[in-house]
């Protein structure tokens, strides 16, 4: 008998509910206000820090974290849900998003209370922002081939290096750096000695590049590290377990409802422009889009639930991705062939957010490919 | 018990007993006909009327009950009507019929069309019959049949004059709305089951298979294959379960029904991409009929086009969601899986 990946029959439990309609309450007054434009890709482009700050007031960030750092002690399951209806309502979430996402749990996981008592409530209130130090110039797939360092110096360490792919590293506060605390070749294997901390962008030493994409938007960057004085209490974990912390924190940032909802505001437009009446053709498209949705969504519930009791579906997780990545690009295609552009400049305008930015989408958090092998392994073949 | 989960003992017991009866030898006897035996045996532990009330003569069992041994049907390839027996006895017993025993084929007579292919019309038992007229029952060899022959994997079928299809109760175009999308989700259950298989099947071959010195799992394209293989057949399973627990809370027939057709559409759609993977992964040998892959695929092949192909479905669910509008969609889809 092979193997075979394991997705338990999951449901949301019904308390989800009351959060759900709370947000939806609160997200139609935004747009009503004109706070905000529905667009797509807007976990990773649509950086609002006013935005971020009114959602942490309404209680919707730190949501499963414990109230005794400003959490609210919920479940993984009322993230879940409050994520996806920011998602699937096309909201500016990019400047909390890594902060909620995985900074904070890496925190709470592997923090001293000194330094979750510092940025935690920041995080939740939706005012202290993280982003992600994990790719370099040679080390994108082959992660375990970073070079960056980590050299000891009394009461701190001192960061060098190079870090690429930065999202929003130009306006966020800290980012979670993966780096080598003993050179490779004592390391004994490429997996080992490497340790991750917590950096403030704003500090001495730090360069932060624009790398600019195809659309001329800024939201990559270099990092570059030179003699960064990091002190102490932001070694995250323990010196030399950075590479499993990282992994782990792998698991949450593949298997969102982001990773199938980026386009979705454009799914959502797109039924309006067909029509109450489409063609049998035009119909058939859409409904296979949404079959597709909410069978990638039933998935995702499942691998949440699987985390949220202490699971790493690990594999699991690689495959939503992988299937759901796909889809969000797919959405994009059926748009554009299905309502001619020149007929509404707002619907034009998703369909171009969806097209320039699915170059992405199997890109980041593994490619595509990467996460095809994570399952190939699983399944006995790798 | 979770009430939203098939009981275990009933998955375990049929998953041994189907993995037992159904060899390839037994599934290549039963062809043009079913297995007499096995169909027996499963009749004589209550497998065939599962779903179906104890009031109304059946075993009793949740809908799930009835997903876990549709699903493991089509895993195993059994070579008989259970599933369109369990429904139909089902669609039958709620309209108020005394359940006859044995085989039970269903013939839905959708009005725009001039004949109905009844699935496994061909051996012999029950034919339940659906139109606007409502349900109805008669036994098969009453019926003036206009053609008959047998489907890829010669399961046999007949052609029945709509005409003739006329109901006994009164019931009407809600039954025959929500009896065509049941048995639509009846096939998508089976083909998710026979796509599980498939997977299995090939990642099986892949290590076993040696070629260049290495077995051909080895080849990261087979590799990237199966795991796209693995992610249709999950996510057709996952359609379906939530076109099940939408019908097991009794939710809205608009519901029941857009979440069937989402389940007919991904499980069709997913076996072109499954079985083309499957048969390139196995080479010449998964084409040839002494190996069993065959019994999986053809079956596949079959199951996508009965009860409606994934266009059709797809198409019945892109209207329903373009008539509601797209503000409305969302909230349509997170009413699905339903909450606990």
């Amino acid at each position: 008998m092979v193997a075979r990946l394991s997705f338990p029959p999951a449901a949301l439990p019904a308390s989800t509910e009351t959060l759900r309609t709370d947000l939806r309450t609160f997200l139609a007054n935004e747009i009503a206000s004109g706070s905000f434009v529905p667009r797509c890709d807007t976990w990773l482009s649509q950086h609002d820090p006013s935005f971020s700050k009114k959602l942490g007031a309404a209680g919707f960030l730190g949501l499963a974290w414990p109230s005794e750092f400003g959490g609210h002690g919920r479940s993984q399951l009322d993230r879940f849900v409050v994520v996806e209806e920011l998602l699937a309502h096309g909201a500016p979430i990019a400047a909390h998003w890594v902060s909620d996402r995985q900074s904070g749990p890496a925190l709470l996981k592997h923090g001293t209370d000194e330094i979750k008592r510092e940025l935690l409530p920041g995080m939740v209130a939706g005012e202290i922002f993280f982003s992600i130090g994990m790719s370099e110039p040679d080390a994108g797939s082959d992660l375990a081939n970073i070079r960056s360092t980590a050299t000891k110096v009394d009461g701190g360490w001192l960061l060098n290096g190079t870090k690429v792919w930065t999202s929003q590293a130009h306006n966020n506060h800290f980012f979670i750096v993966l780096v080598r605390t003993t050179p490779l070749g004592e390391a004994g294997s490429k997996h080992r000695g490497m340790s991750q901390f917590v950096m403030n962008l704003q500090a001495r030493g730090v360069d932060v590049r624009p790398i600019r994409l195809l659309t001329g938007h800024h939201h990559f960057n270099e990092v570059i590290m030179t003699d960064v004085f990091v002190p102490d209490h932001y070694l995250l974990g323990s010196e030399g377990n950075g590479w499993d912390q990282c992994i782990a924190e792998l698991a949450f940032e593949r298997s969102g409802p982001e990773r199938y909802l980026s386009t979705f505001p454009l799914l959502r437009a797109l039924i309006d422009a067909v029509g109450s009446s489409p063609s049998d053709e035009a119909a058939a498209q859409l409904g296979m889009l949404v079959a597709r949705l909410s069978a990638l969504r039933r998935l995702c519930i499942s691998v949440a639930v699987s985390l949220g009791n202490g699971g790493l579906p690990v594999s699991e997780a690689a495959l939503v991705k992988d299937m759901g990545t796909r889809l969000e690009s797919e959405i994009g295609e059926v748009a554009r062939q299905l309502v001619p552009p020149g007929r509404d400049s707002g619907f034009d305008q998703l369909v171009g957010d969806a097209v320039l930015s699915a170059p992405g989408f199997t890109l980041r958090g593994g490619t595509n490919e990467i996460l095809r092998g994570i399952v190939a392994r699983e399944l006995g073949v790798r | 018990m979770n009430a939203m989960c098939a009981d275990e003992i009933l998955v375990d017991m049929i998953g041994g007993l189907l993995a037992t009866h159904c060899t390839p030898e037994r599934i290549a006897a039963a062809e043009g006909s079913m297995d007499s035996s096995l169909w027996a045996l499963l009749d004589k532990n209550g497998l065939a009327a599962v779903g179906v009330p104890e009031s109304h003569g059946g075993s009793g069992g949740s809908l799930h009950d009835y997903a876990a041994i549709v699903f493991a049907l089509g895993e195993h390839a059994a070579p008989v009507p259970l599933g369109d027996t369990m429904l139909a006895g089902r669609i039958a017993a709620n309209a108020g019929i005394i359940l006859p025993g044995g085989p039970l084929a269903l013939a839905i007579a959708r009005p725009e069309r001039t004949t109905v292919r009844v699935p496994w019309g061909g051996i012999g038992g029950h034919i339940v019959t659906v139109s606007e007229a409502g349900v109805g029952m008669v036994a098969a060899d009453e019926v003036p049949v206009t053609n008959r022959g047998i489907n890829y994997p010669a399961e046999p079928w007949i052609d029945v004059d709509t005409s003739w299809v006329v109901g006994t109760a009164t019931t009407g175009t809600p039954v025959l709305r929500q009896s065509f999308a049941e048995a639509a989700l009846l096939r998508a259950l089976l083909i998710a089951g026979a796509l599980q298989r498939t997977v299995d099947l090939s990642a099986q071959y892949a290590m076993e298979r040696e070629q260049f010195g290495k077995p051909i799992g080895k080849f990261q394209a087979l590799q990237h294959y199966l795991a796209e293989m693995a992610g249709e057949a999950a996510a057709a399973r996952a359609a379906a379960d939530t076109a099940i627990d939408i019908a097991a809370v009794d939710a809205s027939v608009d519901d029941g029904e857009r979440t069937a057709a989402a389940a007919k559409a991904y499980a069709g759609r997913a076996v072109a991409t499954v079985t083309r993977l499957a048969h390139q992964i196995h080479g010449a040998i998964g084409y040839t009929d002494e190996h069993r892959l065959q019994y999986s695929t053809r079956r596949l092949w079959a199951w996508r086009d009965e009860f409606g192909s994934e266009s059709e479905w797809a198409s019945m669910l892109g209207r329903s969601v373009a008539v509601n509008g797209g503000a409305a969609l969302w909230s349509t889809i997170t009413r699905w899986p339903a909450a606990l």
